[in-house]
């Protein structure tokens, strides 16, 4: 039951993806980071970033962007052109075949994929704690098929089955589901750090179809990084009249800062740029700060994002396509985070593109999905929903109890106990409610059954067992039963998540703006309940006691109870809270006074279920019975309202 | 013969969809309980994780103090620097050892080159970097030597770099 990973093999970067418990998750790398550089010094076998750190010093043994190499021949204008500006050496191989000399050596791309791959496996075992041995890989729309079988061959290398080779924008379209629809034209835009890809695909049977796929395989993120580290050397000459084009070190906090930016104005429409110290001169240290606003950015980088455009239309051309019958876009890549990108996708589509999912991540977790599957692991996505609203029931005062708490999994079923509000209550109400409110006349009534013929005892002692069970598709029954006879009761209420979106933002927000009152009122309410319950208590105390009860405590005693009753109805929440502690007190003098006495326990044990205030009736009596565990579970304040 | 034949059919189809949910409960449970270690483990690490990223987050402006005080050296800021050094020390923060040192890209990240008589030394820290425990936090950012017969060539290579 070995694990298939989805892999996207970059040309930039790399990232790995696998399904778990039927949802696809991104796999950090050992370094701890979601995307791993496609770079590689073979001579030294390192990998990731840490070859990436030393290109500079290693300029001939460090490859990247092999990928632009893969399965190509040397003779390819393609490679000739990248030829020109790759720092390393690219001649031709076997069969004339692109392949890289490293210190002499030749590695086809292949090989040096196979590194990436390699590392790409280890991270995810280390991430499973499980061998893998199966993957799914993704390549561009536009790879033929030498292109392909070298990709499959770099994973054999790496030790993995490559159990298919799928499109890109097809692996995009499948992490956003789209293949459960039918009769799709999808488009994919895709712009990442160093290449464009638009793709149309079309969907018919349940398999994609690549009808056309055009792009720019040098316009990417980096440009965008060009054009902004451009502005800000501009901007600085303009101040300090010192030009940093020249000064390596400068330039390299300029990008670090220009990328840093790009990112913050995704969200913000407007940033602070400032690096002290940039540079000097014989007046001093100079520094740059200045604002960035989003607007001013987007004029910097607008005919970059335009150019996209150009490519866009010759695609549809290509699949003969109007522009008009596109169902559906999806992004894919970081740069599409822009908002200015986003904007114009919508604008030229005519229809909102699919996004939620991070951009950079997207291509592999289609891969992952792809993988699933292939090991019948997944039949199709099982989407499980979660209950938008909170469930559970009144109890003593109006208070709701939640049981299910919204946004759990479904399906789930919970179970609490509760007990009567009353001495020789035979009958409970169960009324079932939905909302976030913490109090039941607030929240919406799902339904109310009465379970009756609980034999007559004093209160907090029956024991009502209340279950509600929420299956799969939202519906939920609620089941109480007496554990002393074994009686029960039972109700199926079927709308319980049949509430419209509307209905369901509605009640969340209220619970919100309500937040606090209630908390208020919940308090108040509580206050009163445990009040109400400690009467009960000390009366019962005094009556166990009997005449060991010494005659001025149990007058002060009486006394108190008396002025408690009188006030905890009604009366101001925080006199009720000081009459409470007082009789506390006095309560706790009953066991005091007896254990002075050195009066043995009463013998016969009675069951108090009452557990907050355990503590304060260290009277012995009902020790033993707190013990139990059955009766242990019955919760203070939560009994059901009669 | 036919209808003989059906329930037998019917039994097999019903075995094989049973074993497939099987199948599939067994998967579920066993990602369940990957899911909680993994969950255990990952929480351990965020809570170690979550310090190094503030951390991450400060460490420019501790740069920049750093650099001001090239300029200023001012005994008051050199204090606060000590102070805050030692308030990284007591999170087990520490600095990357990389000046004079062979360069290591595990640790040190290269943004420049120049000559010098040996090969592959860190020649000049541009901005410190830092580990805690093992784990890098940010990498030294250096300029590494070149021995001199190869920088006139490396140099190219590495204009065409600046220009990808």
């Amino acid at each position: 039951m070995s694990k298939v990973i989805g892999i996207d093999l970059g040309t930039t970067n790399s990232v790995v993806a696998v399904v778990e418990g039927g949802k696809p998750k991104v796999i950090h790398s050992a370094e701890g980071r979601n995307i791993i550089p496609s770079v590689v010094d073979p001579t030294k076998h390192i990998v990731g970033d840490v070859a990436k750190r030393q290109q500079i010093v290693n300029p001939k043994t460090t490859i990247f962007s092999v990928k632009r190499l893969m399965g190509r021949k040397f003779k390819d204008p393609e490679v000739q052109k990248d030829t020109k500006w790759l720092p390393y050496e690219v001649k031709s191989g076997r069969e004339g075949m692109a392949v890289v000399n490293v210190e002499g050596k030749d590695y086809t791309p292949q090989e040096i994929s196979a590194m990436v791959l390699g590392k790409i496996k280890a991270d995810a075992e280390a991430y499973l704690g499980e061998k893998v041995d199966k993957a799914v890989i993704t390549v561009p729309a536009y790879f033929d098929d030498s292109q392909r079988q070298a990709t499959k061959q770099a994973g054999e290398i790496a030790g993995l089955t490559v159990e298919r080779i799928i499109n890109e924008p097809t692996a995009a379209a499948l992490a956003y589901g789209l293949d459960k629809s039918h009769g799709h034209t999808i488009a994919v835009y895709d712009l990442g750090g160093g290449t464009f890809d638009i793709s149309i695909l079309e969907l018919g049977e349940g398999v994609f179809e690549v009808k056309a796929t055009n792009g720019d395989t040098h316009l990417g993120g980096d440009d965008f990084d060009s054009k902004i580290v451009e502005y800000l050397a501009d901007e600085f000459k303009k101040e300090s009249g010192i030009d940093v084009k020249a000064d390596r070190q400068a330039l390299q906090r300029l990008r670090d800062a220009a990328e840093k930016a790009k990112i913050e104005l995704s969200s913000a429409t407007e940033t602070e740029i400032s690096i002290p110290y940039l540079t000097a001169d014989n007046t001093g240290p100079k520094h740059l700060a200045l604002k960035l606003s989003r607007a001013k950015l987007e004029s910097i980088v607008g005919e970059l994002v335009e150019k996209t455009l150009v490519p866009a239309k010759a695609c549809l051309k290509d699949a003969k396509i109007d522009i008009k019958n596109i169902d559906e876009v999806v992004l894919v890549g970081g740069m599409t985070r822009m908002p200015l990108v986003i904007q114009k996708v919508q604008e030229f589509f005519g229809r909102e593109p699919h996004k939620g999912l991070n951009p950079d991540e997207v291509v592999a977790i289609g891969a992952a999905v792809q993988g699933a599957v292939l090991t019948g692991e997944m039949k199709e996505m099982v989407l499980l929903d979660v209950t938008p609203l909170t469930l559970g029931l009144e109890t003593l005062g109006g208070v709701s109890t939640p049981l299910i708490t919204r946004n759990t999994t479904v399906p789930t079923s919970k179970s609490e106990t509760f007990s009567t509000a009353a001495d020789n209550q035979t009958s409970v109400e169960i009324n079932v409610l939905q909302g976030e409110r913490p109090m039941a006349s607030d929240n919406k009534s799902l339904g109310r059954f009465i379970l009756d013929g609980i034999p007559p005892a004093p209160r907090g002692m029956p024991q009502v067992e209340v279950t509600f069970d929420l299956d799969a598709s939202g519906i939920l029954h609620v089941k109480a039963k007496d554990k002393a006879t074994g009686k029960e009761q039972s109700i199926k209420i079927t709308g319980s998540t049949g509430l419209t979106d509307e209905e369901i933002t509605r009640m969340t927000k209220e619970a919100e703006e309500h937040a606090k009152e209630d908390e208020e009122r919940k308090g108040e309410i509580e206050t009163r309940n445990h009040a109400d319950s400690l009467i009960y208590q000390s009366e019962k105390a005094l009556k166990d006691g009997g005449d060991k009860v010494p005659t001025e405590i149990r007058t002060e005693v009486e006394e108190k109870i008396k002025t408690l009753r009188e006030i905890a109805p009604g009366g101001p929440i925080d006199e009720v809270k000081a009459k409470t502690e007082e009789l506390s007190a006095a309560l706790s003098k009953i066991g005091e006074s007896m254990y002075k006495g050195q009066e043995a326990p009463t013998s016969e044990p009675t069951p108090d279920a009452d557990g907050q205030t355990s503590d304060e009736q260290s009277n012995g009596q009902s020790q033993k019975a707190n013990g139990d565990s059955a009766s242990d579970k019955v919760e203070e304040g939560e009994v059901v309202k009669e | 013969m036919a209808k003989t034949h059906t329930p037998n059919k019917d039994k097999k189809q019903k075995n094989t969809s049973q074993e497939e949910l099987e199948n599939q409960l067994k998967r579920t449970l066993a990602d369940y309980q990957n899911l909680e270690r993994r969950i255990e483990e990952e929480r351990k690490l965020l809570s170690k994780l979550s310090a190094a990223l503030l951390i991450e987050k400060l460490l420019p402006v501790l740069d920049n103090i750093e650099n001001a005080q090239k300029h200023l050296s001012d005994q008051g800021l050199e204090l606060v620097i000590k102070q805050f050094k030692e308030t990284l020390q007591s999170e087990g923060v520490e600095e990357i050892n990389a000046q004079g040192q062979e360069f290591d890209p595990r640790f040190h990240e290269a943004i420049d080159a120049q000559a010098g008589e040996t090969d592959n030394k860190v020649a000049r820290v541009v901005t410190k970097g830092y580990k805690i425990e093992d784990k890098v936090l940010r990498p030294a950012k250096v300029i590494v030597t070149k021995k001199v017969d190869n920088v006139n060539q490396e140099e190219q290579n590495m204009e065409v770099i600046e220009n990808v």
